[in-house]
């Protein structure tokens, strides 16, 4: 039975793969009259054979293969026929839906283990002095535990999207369906050789890996290397698809200012992933060289600049949290609507203010290098395009806030995690014009405050939307509610929580406490420092029990939950209109849209199935 | 409509107000500076990050409030539940406020950003070179236009202007004294800069702010910020 998964073939093919690469370079090596081992290239090959052997083994690339030898093969959809239903969660399955979940439980599982990583050297800093952890161990788990949590963002924002787009704009599945199974299993090599990299010294610069300490340290950097090029190859193709899903896949009459706004926030997110992923795929392919093959890009020995790779690395990596943010608040400008019973206020601004701050987000990257010693005349046009950012953010807010303003409003827990999101993005968004004004920077830089304002603004962008929407979306998943108590439990746990954890942090880095340290001067803050920190440890671990409750939840519900109705939301969006769960070929007839998406109050409908064309969809 | 808006929007702008001010003084409490303001760069900088915490409580408010009140006013009650909100779905004048506004506003940060930017690095007449070297995890630093010595810890006359020219032997470094509240990366293979001038005297630390490998989190230096005579005086011992 194992061996029929996907998954279990790829594993085993990643490792056999893995071995063989090894192998072949290490017999070349020796042909070409070079030592046999040079772990850096050997252990490059490795992992780079390996992952491709994993596609192979899952089964992604099958189609690929028999089209090569000019055979034709039908785009099959649908349970396996052989094999019990469950199994096409663990192998290569090319419905969208089922995409989707798989996505969004990968991204919760590798949430857990990045958020293990942070619970271990977070209960290291509730006391000043060395406790359990070595500076070494410390070290390597905070670049661990960023990529971790970062990979895990990027998978949650790939499994809304592959679940809801087609749904919301009632296509059938995504443009490319095998490209779409494809970009998602190639995370899954990513992902291991990310957490593989622990077993080869690790990667001990942070998620920033700067050099030239990162073309010094550990063998385990090129498996972080290696693993950030799956996951950003899995971005690119993975935006590309929603793009043009979005752009072509739309029923008569969507036009764009009609789609759920949801989609604007995706393919303004998918925009910026489909060219700028490239940026950091460059920076960590240079380090990559730079370190098997003696190339001297960053480390000034080989006559290279460590700037340079700052510069790189930011044109992604700042882009990049707008990628991990924006299509959480397309989440909240979803449910806004629904839960106050009143149209979306500013449709159109909203939507703009996405690919406003898309646009602009590409010019701010060095608000993060005010300290690096880049020419000083680049501090200024950086913090006022930094400045600018807040401008389409505030848009957001304002038009959040009149939504729910004049509205009926009630507060099951998507609701609640959405207003948490609103109130802890806030304090994210808000934090951050203080980082953008130079002066006060060469202050905060590189201390716990900016910890904190990343944090705020990726739990209120990202983690408390995807929160509200799995338990939004949850009904029209498994057909079952979720228990209504224990979400209120987890929201009520992990909102306090974060606050107490978010403002801690930044009281920490105010009274002067550097981040990225083991070990923390206890007179900082007039001794007050060590109570903040013994606090924010405590919160921490109750936001992490706070998740293990909604898992809870989540699986005893998808069995024995009270059945739902096929729209226990009243929501107008395409996906409700239809049975729960979502049946295998989603619209039994084409959409035809005959509406407003948010207006609730008026009568009409947004959209209604074209009964005339009815089963044409299934005719594919 | 249900709603008598007038009103409301009176009750919501008093709270607005009211809830600027708490928040401001919970910013207060929660992001404390160092007593400590040890350098003719700091008290600009504190400043400068006071203005921010008002913007802060300020839009915080405007969004916490509103969004408060209406979870409490414009909440379904017992009985509404089958209700729906009043219908309106936009409205353009806001819309153009909420963008210019900000936009104002942040120009306005803009401009006393660049003013401040200004004071905290501007040279100044008769500036002391102070060349600072950090390596994994040890600091050094030379005294140029006093002889030829090097030393562990830094020593410096108060108020005198600093010029440190800094570089990095092995990896990146960043050069932190928190009272100074200033910082600066030292990079290997180019010279970096940073100006301050000291005006506390007492004894100081210097920590590296930028992670360097195993031993960065102690990577420290003592600074002491000495009257001239004793700076002269220590200038002598070194030199013998
Ligand atoms: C109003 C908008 C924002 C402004 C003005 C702003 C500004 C800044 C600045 C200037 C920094 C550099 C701080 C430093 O290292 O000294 C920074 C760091 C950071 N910001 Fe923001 N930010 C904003 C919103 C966001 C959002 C929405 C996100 C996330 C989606 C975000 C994520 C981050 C991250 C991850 C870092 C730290 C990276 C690191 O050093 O490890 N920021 N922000
Ligand atoms: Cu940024
Ligand atoms: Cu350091």
């Amino acid at each position: 039975m194992l061996m029929q998964l996907g998954l279990t073939r790829g594993l085993i093919y990643q490792a056999a793969g893995t071995v063989l690469g090894m192998v072949v370079t290490m017999v070349w090596r020796l042909l070409a009259g070079m030592d046999l081992w040079d772990q850096e290239v050997v252990f490059v090959v490795g992992g780079l054979v390996g992952g491709f052997a994993f596609m192979w083994g899952v089964g992604a690339i099958d189609d690929w293969l028999e089209w090569c030898r000019g055979k034709a093969t039908p785009l099959v959809h649908g349970p396996p026929r052989d094999k019990p239903a469950w199994t096409r969660y663990f192998s290569t399955d090319y419905n969208h839906k089922v995409i989707g979940i798989q996505y969004s439980v990968t991204s919760l599982l590798m949430l857990m283990i990045g958020g293990s990583f942070a619970l271990i050297f977070r209960a290291e800093l509730a006391q000043a002095d060395l406790q359990f952890l070595g500076m070494g161990m410390y070290n390597k788990l905070i670049g661990l535990h960023g990529w971790a949590v970062i990979a895990a963002i990027l998978l949650g924002v790939g499994g809304m999207a592959n679940y809801l787009v087609p749904l919301m704009i009632g296509a059938e599945d995504m443009a490319f369906p095998r490209l779409n199974a494809f970009a998602f299993w190639i995370n899954i090599p990513g992902g291991l050789l990310l957490l593989a990299s622990a077993f080869l010294g690790g990667f001990d610069a942070g998620w920033t890996a700067y050099p030239p300490l990162s073309t010094q340290g550990a063998v385990g950097y090129q498996f972080l290397f290696l693993a950030i090029y799956f996951v950003g190859l899995s971005s690119i193709l993975g935006s590309l698809n929603l793009l043009v899903t979005i752009l072509t896949m739309r029923p008569k009459g969507m036009d764009l200012f009609r789609i759920p706004i949801f989609c604007w926030a995706v393919l303004a997110t998918s925009l910026i992933q489909l060219t700028a992923t490239q940026a950091i795929g460059t920076a960590f392919l240079m380090g990559l060289s730079e370190r098997a093959l003696g190339m001297g890009f960053f480390d000034p020995e080989g006559g290279g600049n460590p700037i340079l790779f700052q510069h790189i690395f930011w044109f992604y990596s700042h882009p990049a949290v707008y990628v991990f943010v924006l299509p959480g608040l397309g989440i909240i400008s979803e449910l806004l609507p629904v839960f106050s019973r009143k149209p979306l206020f500013g449709y159109r601004w909203i939507a703009l203010s996405s690919l406003a701050i898309a646009l602009v987000g590409f010019l701010v990257w060095g608000h993060h290098m005010f300290t690096s010693g880049y020419s000083p005349y680049l501090r200024v046009p950086f913090m006022v395009a930094t400045l600018l950012v807040a401008v389409p953010t505030g848009v957001k807010f304002f038009s959040w806030v009149a939504t729910m303003w004049g509205g009926r409003l009630r507060f099951p827990t998507p609701m609640l995690f959405t207003l948490g999101a609103i109130s802890v993005f806030l304090l994210g968004g808000l934090t951050g014009p203080i980082l953008a004004t130079v002066a006060s920077d060469l202050y905060l830089h590189d201390t716990y405050f900016v910890v904190g304002h990343f944090h705020a603004t990726l739990f209120g962008g990202f983690v408390f939307p995807f929160c509200a929407a799995i338990y939004f979306w949850f009904p029209k998943i498994t057909g079952r509610m979720y228990n209504e108590a224990l979400g209120k439990l987890h929201f009520y746990i992990m909102t306090p929580a974060f606050w107490l954890m978010s403002i801690g942090q930044m009281t920490v880095g105010t009274m002067g406490m550097r981040r990225r340290i083991v070990d923390y001067d206890p007179t900082l803050g007039g001794g007050l420092v060590e109570a903040r920190h013994l606090e924010t440890t405590i919160a921490a671990f109750l936001i992490g029990l706070s998740i293990l409750i909604m898992i809870y939840n989540l699986v005893t519900s998808a069995e024995i939950g009270v059945r739902a109705p096929a729209n226990p939301w009243r929501s107008r969006s395409p996906e409700w209109q239809i049975p729960s769960p979502v049946p295998e070929h989603s619209y039994a007839a084409p959409l035809q849209v005959v509406g407003e998406p948010y207006d609730y109050g008026l009568e009409e409908e947004y959209v209604v199935m074209d009964e005339s064309q009815a089963g044409h969809a299934q005719a594919h | 409509m249900r709603s008598n808006y007038r009103r409301h929007f009176l009750y919501a702008g008093i709270l607005v107000v009211v809830f600027t001010l708490v928040i401001q003084w919970i910013l207060d409490l929660s992001l404390p500076l160092p007593d400590i303001q040890g350098s003719a760069q700091s008290a600009a900088i504190d400043n400068l990050i006071g203005q921010h915490v008002w913007l802060i409580a300020g839009a915080g408010a405007l969004v916490l409030v509103i969004m408060g009140y209406s979870i409490v006013a414009f909440r379904a009650r017992p009985g509404e539940e089958d209700e729906e909100g009043d219908y309106f779905h936009g409205h353009s004048g806001l819309e153009i406020a909420w963008t210019v506004i900000p936009l104002i506003v942040v120009t306005i940060y803009g401009v006393i950003g660049v003013q401040v930017l200004a004071q905290v690095t501007a040279p100044q007449d008769n500036e002391m070179t102070v060349e600072v070297e950090g390596l994994q995890w040890s600091w050094r630093f030379a005294y140029p236009e006093h002889g030829e010595f090097q030393t562990v810890e830094m020593v410096v006359p108060v108020n005198q202007p600093l010029l440190l020219s800094m570089s990095a032997v092995d990896v990146l470094h960043s050069f932190w004294v928190v009272e100074w509240r200033v910082k600066q990366d030292l990079v290997p293979g180019i010279t970096t800069e940073l100006r301050v001038t000291p005006t506390e005297e007492g004894e100081f630390q210097l920590r590296c702010a930028e992670l360097c490998g195993l031993r960065h989190a102690y990577m420290l230096a003592d600074v002491r910020v000495v009257s001239e005579d004793e700076f002269d005086a220590w200038i002598e011992e070194q030199l013998e």
